[in-house]
Formats: C-alpha cells, structure tokens, sequence
C-alpha cells in the first residue's frame, strides 16, 4: 500500500497555492519575505550589502551590474525557500595579474540562509557566506536582520567580516582555490552595515545604504591595489526600476563619486506563459453503447475476425500521430488492449497516456475493459499503466489523483504475446540540414565567443531499440578558433595549434595529467567539414527491470569507441542503480576518422535517487578519462514542468596541483523546456552547464543516450509528479 | 508606416531561418533547438496579429451564432470569454453522461454538465476542473452555502486546488440564482439562469487566468 501514499504526495494536491495565479490577482502568497530590488553582487539587498530577504522559491536569473570597480554577472537561484545562492563572474578593475590588462577575472559563490522569517515584531534574520570556496577578492560573512517599518519602508540592520567589514582577507597567490576555507569565516574582527530601502510604488524603489567595502585587494606576495578610486564616503545610494514581470534596471552611488549601473532578468519556473499550455483540447472520453445497442462488440466475438485488430491498429495510430504520440505496436485482445506508445511532444508522460486512454475508448470495441499504456523509449518498453476502461469513463476531467489511484504501473516486459507492430515504423529514416550557433558565454579569458555554420542530422532506426545517427558539420564563421592548451607556467599563453600537434609529449601535462579536456579548443576552428558524432546505439532490456545500451564509432567530438551501460530500475522504486564501462581512443583534432594514441577505459557504477520533493541526487564512483579515480555528486532540484537546476562536484585521486586552478571539477547544470516560455506543447528544451573551468581531472565521456533520464519519465516519481496534466 | 515595415523585416528573417531549416522531421522529433522553436512560435504570432488586422470586418456574435445554427446540425453553445476579448461558438464534440464538451474549430473546448461550467482545454490558462458544491442548491433555485473547489494546472506543472467558500440566493431578475464566492484573497460572482434545472443562460468565473466566461446555450 506504499504506492497510494507516494501518489498522494507526488500529486501534492495540498501544497500552498501561492504563485498558482501569479501577482496581482490578491490571492495570498506564503513565501518569506521577498526581495524588492536586487544588489550589485546579485542577492536580494541593498547596493553593496546584503539583506535578510529571498526571493519566490526556484526563481532563476541574472544580475549585471557595471561599475568603475567591476563588472559583475551574476547567476542567482532560490534553491529552498529559505536558501540563496549566487555564482558570479566578475571583471575586477584595478587590479594586476600575470596579464597584466588592469583587471582580473574572477569567479565566486555565495550562499544566504535565511534563519528565520519576519514575525510580529521580529525581523527576518539571515547569515551569508560571500565568496565562499577559496579566499577571494569579495570574500566575507555577515549576519543580517530586516523589518518592514511601513509597508513601503524596510531596514536591515547586520554585521560583516571581511569584505563587509573594510577588511579584506590576504589572498594566497599559490591557493588554486575552490575549496572552503573554514577557518577564516567569521574572524578578523566585525563591523556593522546598514540599509533602507523605499518602496515608492509598483516600480520605483529608492535605496540608501551604509558600507565599509574599501575595494581594497591584499595578496601574499605583499601586493595590494585599490580597485577604482578608494569610496569617499560610507554611504550609498541606488534607484530601481522594475518592468514587466521579469526585469528590472538600476543605477546606483557608491561613496558619493563612483556611479554603477545593473540590469536584472529574473524567472520563476511557477510562472510559466501559459500554465496549462496552448495544445489542442484532448479528443473526449467516447462512452461505450449499452449492451442491447451494440451485442457483438460486448460480446468479444469480434475479436475471431483477423481483419479486426489490423483496421482498429491503423485508425488508433493515425489518431494518435495527431497528438503526437506514436503507437508503435498493439496486442489486442477480447477484453485487454497493450498500445506501446513513443511520446513525441509533451514534457509530461502522464499528458500522452491520459490522450491515449481517451483514444482508445473511442477506437476499441465495448468488450475491451482493461487498457495497457506501455511507455516506450528508443524502442524500449519502460513501464505500464493499466487502467480500467470504466474508471477512464467515471472519472474523466476529474481531480487527476483519482485516476492516478484507479490505475497501476508496472515494469514492462520486453515482448508478450500478441504484439503487433504498426505498420511503415520501422526501418525509420531520418534527416534534416540546419543552422546552428554555438556560444561560448562563461570564458573568463575570452568573454564572449561564437560560432555559426549548417549542421546535417541524419538518424536511422533499424528496428525497436536499434539506431544509427550521425552528424556533420561546417562551420560558417566565427571566433572560436583553433588553440593550443594554455601554457605551464606561463599563465594567459597558449600553444599554437602547430606546436601542440608537433610535440606529442606536450599532450600530457608537467604533472603527467593526461589532457583530455584542457586542448578541447584544439577540436574547435575547422574550416573543413567535421563530423561530431557518428553512431550506433542498441537499446534493450535484459529482464523487466534492468535496461542496456551499447554505443559503438565516433561518440562525441574528442573520443570515439564503445560505450555500455546498464541501468536497474524498476518502475516503481525510487531509487536505481547503474554501471557505465567505455573504452575510447582520442579523436584527431580534424574530427574526421583518425584517431591520436591516447586510449583509456573508463567506468562508474552509479547510485540514483528521486525524492519526493523535487529532489534527484546521483552518486557516481569511478574512473575518469584521465584514469583518475574518484566520485561525482550530484545533486538536481526539478519541477514537474520539466525545469532541472543542478549542481554537480567531482573530487578524484588527482591533487589540487594536479588538477590546477579551482581544485576539483564542478559546475551547475540548467534545462529550461521551451514550452515553458512558448506555451508550445514540444519536449525541446533550453539547456546549458556552467562549468568552473575546462580541466582535465574528474571528465567524463560526453555519450549521449544515457539511459537513466529516458528510463525514469514514466516511472513513479517523474510520472506522478506530472500526472496533473492527464486530463490535458 | 516604418511599424509594417520593421514587422515585415522581421517575419521575413524569421522565415528565412525557418527557410534555411531543411529534412523530413517532424515538428514533434525534436532537436529543433531554442532557436527555430522561438522563431516558428513568433513567426505564428506575427501570422496570426495579420490575420487578424486583414481579416474581413467583424461579424457580430449574433451573426456568428446564426450562420453556425445554420451550418452545424448538432449542440451549440455561445461563449464569450471576457478575459481573452472574444466570444466563439463552440460544438459539441463528445457527451460522457451528463458532461459535455464543447469544441471551437480551433480545438479550445469548453466542458459543461449541464450548464454547470467544469473545465476548459487549450486556452493557456484553463480551469483544468471545478467541483461546485453549490449545483445542487443552484439548480434547485434555493438559497444556501457550499464549498466551492477549482483546480489548476500551476505554472511548475502541478494541478492545484483553490478553495472558495459560497453562498447561493436569488437574484433580482426571476428565474436568475446568484452565487458569491470567497476565498484566497479573491471573490467573483457567477449567475445562472435556471429553467427546470436546465442552465440556458450563465456568466461563470474559469478563473485567475481566464476571468469571467458568458455562455449561451443555443441549440441544447
């Protein structure tokens, strides 16, 4: 009785209401206390300091903020209703480095937990940790309190190390960064900072705040440089300006002299453009005749008639490719129909078991009362819903947990008896000629960069679960070129392209690190046509439970081999477990069919869990392309709309030194489906990670089909979690 | 007219992208990318704002509701949905007992049981189903209290409920029930005209995102 309680909770019929409608329309929110204007470091806040407050759970967005002290772009997300984070990117002005350009690129993190929530006389209460992994040029910790006064007026009051305490922390030159530095946090003496902020309308919020920042650097070597001009005063002031739900404009004081400009763009995965989407209304549930109307279909004699299934096949697949779904093979009985389903457009695979449920009670004959939906992925059953006929006509446009309680999900064997292919499925050739751009955004060392060019897409399915694709590229313009790998010892230079290719040796590190991500720009550049993947990939499952994927030729664009994986998980567990085992060569910097002589195998077994509250956490041990050993923690917060934000850190058996700048590999991941911002029913989505830096330590084969994704859409937690949409 | 212009520029870059695009995949397989999905969904949005500005003059509701009378034999109904700005005549396109729904030729459907207001499919913001506790004492005609619940897909891709407490009494036309809800901040007011439990005539809330909805039964 497990499942019930499971649906129940996934359906989460009893959760808050708040942003169910969006603002404006007086329908009361519970989240704590919201920002109103966003800082220069890209946390709800004053201009330089920070506040107690958050922002609406899961918002996601920007903060670019220009000074005569920096430029900073700043990612925030409101991970838990109560925790902030930011990772920044700043141009630090005034600065020198082995560059020698005037400025430097830095990278940061910062948290803020928000302790408790304004209550009666109480203010909200927040601690923060600003540049928090290593010691950087904005590192600092502050405890901060805010209140409203009047609804229009709210101050913070707090207390700030570091930083915000005009006393910046030395940093260590020799420090690769990256990792916490524990012991600094909350010492080297506090100093107390202030804020107002003025709500003059809707738009127009007026801040005013007091600041002991110095913009002052200290390193070990005994450097130090006043980035811009030292503030002449403590205190600071901004205006912002919202507009539209999303964005808003600020310029700001710092010290009287020093004049800032931001521009913040914020998203909320609760505010979707059309929450229900803009796809066509679902065919409605066709009722089945009485018994005296309609006495041979009742009686199941039909079902003697070989002509039977092969009409009522081809009228439910031609339906069926109307709402996107494929029906790629039916066992039709007197009293049981299996339809085993490829859903092509919607984010939710509860939205195409719901539309075929409702078309087969229009194509089936009455005496057929139990309904099989198998969900199928690259020709791979993944699970079943069973259902009873007479539910999906009781219990259509009801409240969506009652059908999801009426219904049951099971593993889905790989063949039963009676399985008809449609037909004209199978073999299934396809191809297209595209645009396509490439942007590198995140370059601290080259801002950014871009490439356009016409991509050739060709894929080939031989049959259920058997496909070859293939890839080809030419590039157009643009200015991610051909580049060595930086260096050793001469940080800002790169090698040629020649004298790389050259010197075999130099394709390992001083350390003797294999480099197999840090030349990736090696792979960038042709004029020449390339060829980025070019594969064959069979999937299959070897009992109900345990799916397997063998890929074999050119897998990504550095390595090409073979790649096997198999995955255990049953449909209804939330936990699942995995094994990846790959042996690839380095691919020639030409991308065509050379090969370097770099040859590694490379494997993890894996751990995966799907908690009920939007949670995923991953766990991989094992080895990297390098051949170091080590684990991978990941850790996804998702929404049943198909947003995912996550973040992921690898730690292996190479050293800090080793590995180089930032110490171990990590990085943030985000997926945004398009039709969250369009309305538009398609499974197209907006994804990107943010990666600290390139390095060679902690890399993994970049493989597409990984099965664990495709396996768990329609099982319990991913299925459940957007059943509200199987009424849609 | 600079406006049509820069609008034609941009539909014509837009359609060269989409131009440029070529193959057999279909607009469901994917792989598309952000970009010719943004550029096909403005491209239709620009179609769609000149389809409207060039089509012929408007024809008035009542004239919409004649022609369809005349040209579809089956159940109509009139719905004019006050938050969208226009009003449509809908068919009837499946009964499951007592529920019908209603289908425009743009597939947007409207489900009714008897008049009663239950849900609406592809208006962006639909009322995926309401569960009005105060029918029965509306078809009845009587005055009385009863919890209201309507639920919505939210924009995280949950369906929610939202709660509202009413009161039913009669109106001051005869033949007219009134029902005031409150809740969450919000109220609204639906009103039915109620012939022998049949609900002809009748302005419902959809909700937050679709507002008021007026709905006419023209051939029952």
């Amino acid at each position: 009785m497990r499942r019930p309680r499971l649906i129940r909770q996934l359906m989460a019929t009893t959760l808050p209401v708040a942003m169910l409608v969006g603002s404006g329309t007086g329908i009361a929110v519970a989240d704590p206390m919201l920002a109103r204007n966003m800082s220069s470091y890209g946390m709800p806040g004053g201009i330089d300091t920070p506040t107690a407050e958050m922002l609406p759970d899961g918002t996601l967005g920007a903060t670019l903020s220009w000074s005569d002290y920096a430029r900073r772009g700043n990612v925030f997300f409101q991970a838990l209703p109560r925790l902030t984070t930011v990772l920044r990117y700043a141009r630090v002005d005034g600065i020198n480095d082995y560059r020698d350009e005037g400025y430097i690129s830095d990278r940061s993190l910062d948290l803020r937990l928000q302790v408790v929530d304004e209550q009666g006389w109480r203010p909200a209460v927040a601690v923060g940790l600003q540049d928090f992994l290593g010691t950087g040029v904005y590192s600092g910790e502050y405890i901060v309190a805010t209140r409203n006064v009047t609804p229009a007026v709210r101050a913070s009051v707090g207390l700030g190390w570091g930083v915000l305490a005009g006393k910046p922390r030395v940093i260590d030159v020799t420090d690769e960064g990256g990792t916490p530095n524990v012991d600094q946090w909350f010492s080297g003496g506090a100093k107390p900072f202030a804020s107002v902020s003025w709500q003059v309308n809707d738009k127009l919020n007026l801040t005013a705040e007091y600041s002991h920042d110095r913009y002052f650097a200290r390193y070990s070597d005994g450097n130090e440089y006043q980035q811009g001009d030292e503030p002449g005063s403590k205190f600071n002031f901004g205006a912002s300006y919202r507009f539209g739900r999303n964005y808003e404009a600020g310029i700001y004081t710092i010290g009287g002299e020093t004049i800032g400009a931001q521009f913040t763009i914020a998203l909320n995965p609760r505010d979707a453009a059309f929450p229900s989407g803009l796809e066509s209304a679902p065919a409605p549930v066709r009722p089945r005749p009485a018994p005296a109307q309609d006495p041979e279909g009742w009686s199941g004699s039909w079902a003697q008639d070989p002509t039977a299934q092969p009409a009522i096949q081809t009228a439910l697949a031609d339906a069926m490719a109307d709402d996107g779904v494929r029906l790629e093979a039916m066992a039709l009985g007197a009293t049981q129909a299996e339809v085993r389903i490829r859903n092509r457009r919607y984010v939710s695979q509860a939205e195409a078991i719901g539309r075929t449920a409702r078309l087969m009670t229009r194509a089936l004959p009455p005496s057929v009362e139990t309904f099989v939906i198998t969900s199928t992925s690259d020709g791979v059953p993944t699970s079943s819903v069973t259902l009873r006929r007479s539910d999906v006509e009781r219990l259509e446009n009801t409240e969506a947990g009652r059908i999801a309680a009426a219904s049951s999900l099971t593993d889905a064997p790989a063949r039963v008896p009676g399985l008809v292919q449609t037909d004209d499925i199978y073999p299934r050739f396809r191809w297209s000629i595209k645009p396509y751009l490439e942007l590198g955004i995140f370059s601290a060392e080259d801002g950014l960069t871009h490439e356009v060019g016409a991509e050739a897409r060709a894929s080939y399915e031989i049959m259920p679960g058997l496909i070859a694709t293939g890839a080809l590229r030419q590039r157009a313009f643009g200015d991610i070129g051909q580049r060595g790998p930086g260096i050793p010892g001469e940080r800002g230079e790169y090698y040629t392209p020649e004298e790389y290719e050259a010197n075999p040796e130099l394709e390992t590190t001083p350390q003797g690190v294999p480099r197999v991500r840090s030349d990736t720009r090696m792979y960038t550049g042709n004029s020449s046509p390339v060829i980025p993947e070019l594969t064959l990939a069979w999937y299959a499952k070897a009992t109900p439970a345990i799916y397997t994927r063998v890929t074999v030729g050119l897998l990504e664009r550095a390595y090409g081999g073979i790649s096997t994986e198999a995955l255990w998980k049953p449909a209804n567990s939330q936990l699942a477990f995995g094994a990846e085992v790959n042996r690839v060569r380095k691919r020639d910097f030409d991308q065509l069919f050379d090969f370097r002589d770099y040859e590694v195998t490379t494997g993890h077994v894996s751990a995966y869990y799907e908690f009920t509250q939007g949670f995923t956490a991953q766990l991989d041990v094992g080895r990297y392309l390098a051949g170091d050993e080590g684990a991978t923690v990941t850790l996804t917060r998702e929404f049943a709309n198909g947003w995912q934000v996550g973040a992921y850190a690898t730690k292996t058996n190479l050293s800090a030194e080793e590995f180089g700048e930032g110490s171990f590999d990590k990085g943030i991941t985000l997926s945004i489906p398009l039709g969250w911002a369009t309305g538009q029913a398609t499974r197209d989505r907006v994804s990107t990670e943010l990666r600290s830096l390139s390095r060679d330590g902690g890399s993994r084969l970049d493989v597409t089909g990984r099965l664990y994704d495709r396996v768990r859409e329609s099982h319990t937690v991913d299925l459940y979690e957007g059943w509200g949409r199987f009424w849609r | 007219m600079s406006g049509t212009k820069r609008m034609r520029g941009i539909a014509l870059s837009l359609a060269l992208a989409g131009l440029a695009a070529c193959g057999n995949t279909g607009p469901d397989e994917g792989g598309s990318g952000p970009i010719s999905v943004l550029a096909q969904t403005a491209a239709g949005t620009i179609a769609s704002a000149r389809a409207t500005r060039t089509a012929a003059p408007a024809r008035t509701p009542q004239q919409a509701a004649a022609e369809a009378l005349r040209v579809n034999p089956g159940p109509l109904i009139q719905v004019g949905f006050e938050g969208l700005g226009r009003t449509q005549v809908l068919a009837l396109a499946g009964q499951n007992g007592a529920m019908r729904t209603y289908m425009t030729p743009s597939e947007e459907a409207v489900i009714l049981r008897n008049g009663m207001l239950v849900g609406t499919r592809g208006l962006g913001r639909d009322l995926s189903v309401a569960e009005p506790g105060t029918e029965g004492l509306i078809r009845a005609g009587q005055g009385g209290r009863a919890t209201r619940v309507m639920r919505y897909l939210s924009g995280d891709g949950l369906e929610r409920p939202l709660q509202f407490d009413c009161t039913t009494a009669p109106g001051p036309k005869p033949g007219v029930i009134i029902e005031t809800c409150e809740g969450h901040g919000a109220t609204f007011q639906n009103n039915f005209l109620v012939q022998n439990g049949q609900i002809p005539v009748s302005r419902q809330w959809a909700g937050p995102g679709l507002g008021y909805v007026t709905i006419q039964t023209l051939r029952p």
